[in-house]
């Protein structure tokens, strides 16, 4: 499979970047690791006139650890991002989901902003961002916007970005909860290699008191046109205390399935997915509530 | 048009003006004659393209040749220069080679993964060569031969 002929143009800084993308409008794809979209060239499902390397712009795959929040530049890729001492500390969540993404060869090449903006329902880096509550940076030429990452996904394959614009960066808020904890599972066809079919990513943290759960979080991929949290589901365990959150556990998890709208594809039915979510909801939280109370689980 | 590249291959430096649609594999295979890496499916699947670009082991097949400008790549060639390499030897004596056309990329995960992590057991060998599929060996004589290198660098 060829790739067709395009015209290559590379950018050292963000600025070069975005006055290059400015100037090509709809014409030009920008390509980080190029995992997704050099996939899309050869499959001839994209075929930009020209393209735009963003691999040689300096320091945009950093992770910086600042007292209130978490940085990840959007050219870190997910081998980086799995290892990474302060993401396995503080996001949990967001190193065991980077560290499922393909295999080791594409872990070292692809970005978690490729991740993001090829908008794959499925995207595994998504549901522990959504559950963190994580921001991201937005830049074009004139200004730079910070949204929460819950406003970006638009539908399969699309998000809030204009052609001249590029995500910059991630902001992971970092929580005051003495103790917090979240997990990720991700159901693939085969095991290893795959695209996830169902993601599941669940965050909680205690009270003041130590007593009762707060600030629940659970976001879900594969399962709808978009990422997307089930709000219902985390509202059932907020304020309980162990014992009676872990027996409201199923609850929970049938509202997590009724904030889904799977689709039947190749890959799976519909009911198998909302199958799943109901049996990773339970699993992650029966996990996150055994870490959170200190349960042997 | 033709774009300047400068890229280390297995040690020898290369000046040179290349097509941005062609691949690191297309550059290896076509453009250098270094037929040693393997093209599979083209789609990053197979791991057969595998090298290791400024020591990581990547998918040539997905990447762009001018993506690697600047960098160092070591193929299958460059880990035989001279005399084979342990990985190699032990992949023959241990029966971990059949049909061989996954045999380079394989070597080059796992020498990756022997030079950061030089006593890994079964687990850790197998998530490393998730991304390489073998058709013919079922894996197990892969792991063996990768895990017989492991102890034979043991001082
Ligand atoms: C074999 C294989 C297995 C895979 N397995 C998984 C998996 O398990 N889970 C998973 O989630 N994904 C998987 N993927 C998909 C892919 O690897 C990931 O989505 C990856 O993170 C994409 O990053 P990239 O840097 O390669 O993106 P690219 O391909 O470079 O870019 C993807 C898209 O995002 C745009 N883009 C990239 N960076 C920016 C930016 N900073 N600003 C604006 N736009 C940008 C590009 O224009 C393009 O449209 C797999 C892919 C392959 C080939
Ligand atoms: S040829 Fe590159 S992964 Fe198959
Ligand atoms: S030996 Fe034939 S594919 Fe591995």
């Amino acid at each position: 499979m060829r790739i067709r002929p395009f015209e290559y143009h590379t950018a050292e800084t963000i600025k070069e970047a975005l006055t290059i993308l400015e100037k090509y409008g709809t014409e030009i794809k920008v390509i980080a690791g190029g995992t997704d979209l050099l996939l899309a060239m050869k499959q001839k499902k994209i075929l930009p006139h020209h393209l735009l390397n963003l691999l040689e712009i300096n320091d945009l795959d950093y992770i910086n650890d600042e007292p209130s929040e978490i940085r990840i530049g959007a050219l870190a890729k997910h081998s980086y991002i799995a290892s990474h001492p302060i993401i396995r500390n503080e996001a949990t969540v967001l190193a065991e989901a980077t560290g499922m993404i393909g295999s080791w060869q594409i872990r070292n090449v692809a970005t978690i902003g490729g991740n993001l903006c090829n908008a794959s329902p499925a995207a595994d880096s998504a549901p522990p961002l959504l559950a963190l509550n994580a921001k991201i940076v937005i830049a074009d030429s004139k200004n730079e916007k910070n949204l929460p990452i819950s406003s970006f996904f638009t539908g399969p394959g699309t998000t809030l970005l204009e052609p001249d614009q590029l995500l910059k960066e991630i902001i992971i808020p970092k929580t005051k909860s003495r103790r917090k904890a979240n997990a990720y599972l991700k159901l693939t066809r085969r095991r290893g290699v795959d695209l996830a079919l169902v993601g599941v990513a669940f965050h909680g943290e205690l009270d003041e008191s130590g007593e009762k759960l707060k600030n629940v979080a659970i976001a879900m991929g594969g399962v709808a046109p978009t990422p997307i949290r089930a709000l219902e589901a985390e509202a059932e365990l907020t304020d309980l205390s162990y014992e009676k959150a872990i027996k409201k556990i199923p609850i929970a998890a049938k509202a997590a399935v009724a904030a889904t709208q799977p689709i039947t594809d190749i890959r799976a039915t519909a009911e198998y997915r909302k199958d799943i979510v109901d049996v990773y909801v339970r699993r992650t939280a029966t996990k996150v509530l055994n870490i959170l109370f200190n349960k042997d689980g | 048009m033709k774009i300047p590249l400068t890229i280390t291959v297995n040690g020898e430096r290369y000046d040179l003006e290349i097509k941005p649609n062609r691949t690191l594999l297309d550059l290896l295979r076509e453009d250098l004659g270094l037929t040693g890496t393997k093209k599979g499916c083209g789609l990053g699947e197979c791991g057969s393209c595998t090298v290791l670009l400024d020591g990581e082991p990547v998918k040539s097949c997905l990447i762009l040749a001018l993506q690697a400008n600047g960098k160092e790549v070591l193929t299958i060639e460059g880990l035989g220069k001279g005399k084979p390499d342990p990985l190699q030897i032990a992949f023959v004596e241990k029966g971990a080679v059949q049909c061989g056309f996954c045999t380079p990329g394989m070597i080059m995960t796992a020498k990756a993964l022997l030079n950061k992590n030089p006593q890994p057991n079964d687990l850790e060998i197998k998530e490393a060569i998730a991304g390489n599929l073998c058709r013919c060996t079922g894996y197990n004589k892969i792991v063996e031969a990768i895990k017989s290198c492991a102890a034979s660098t043991k001082r």
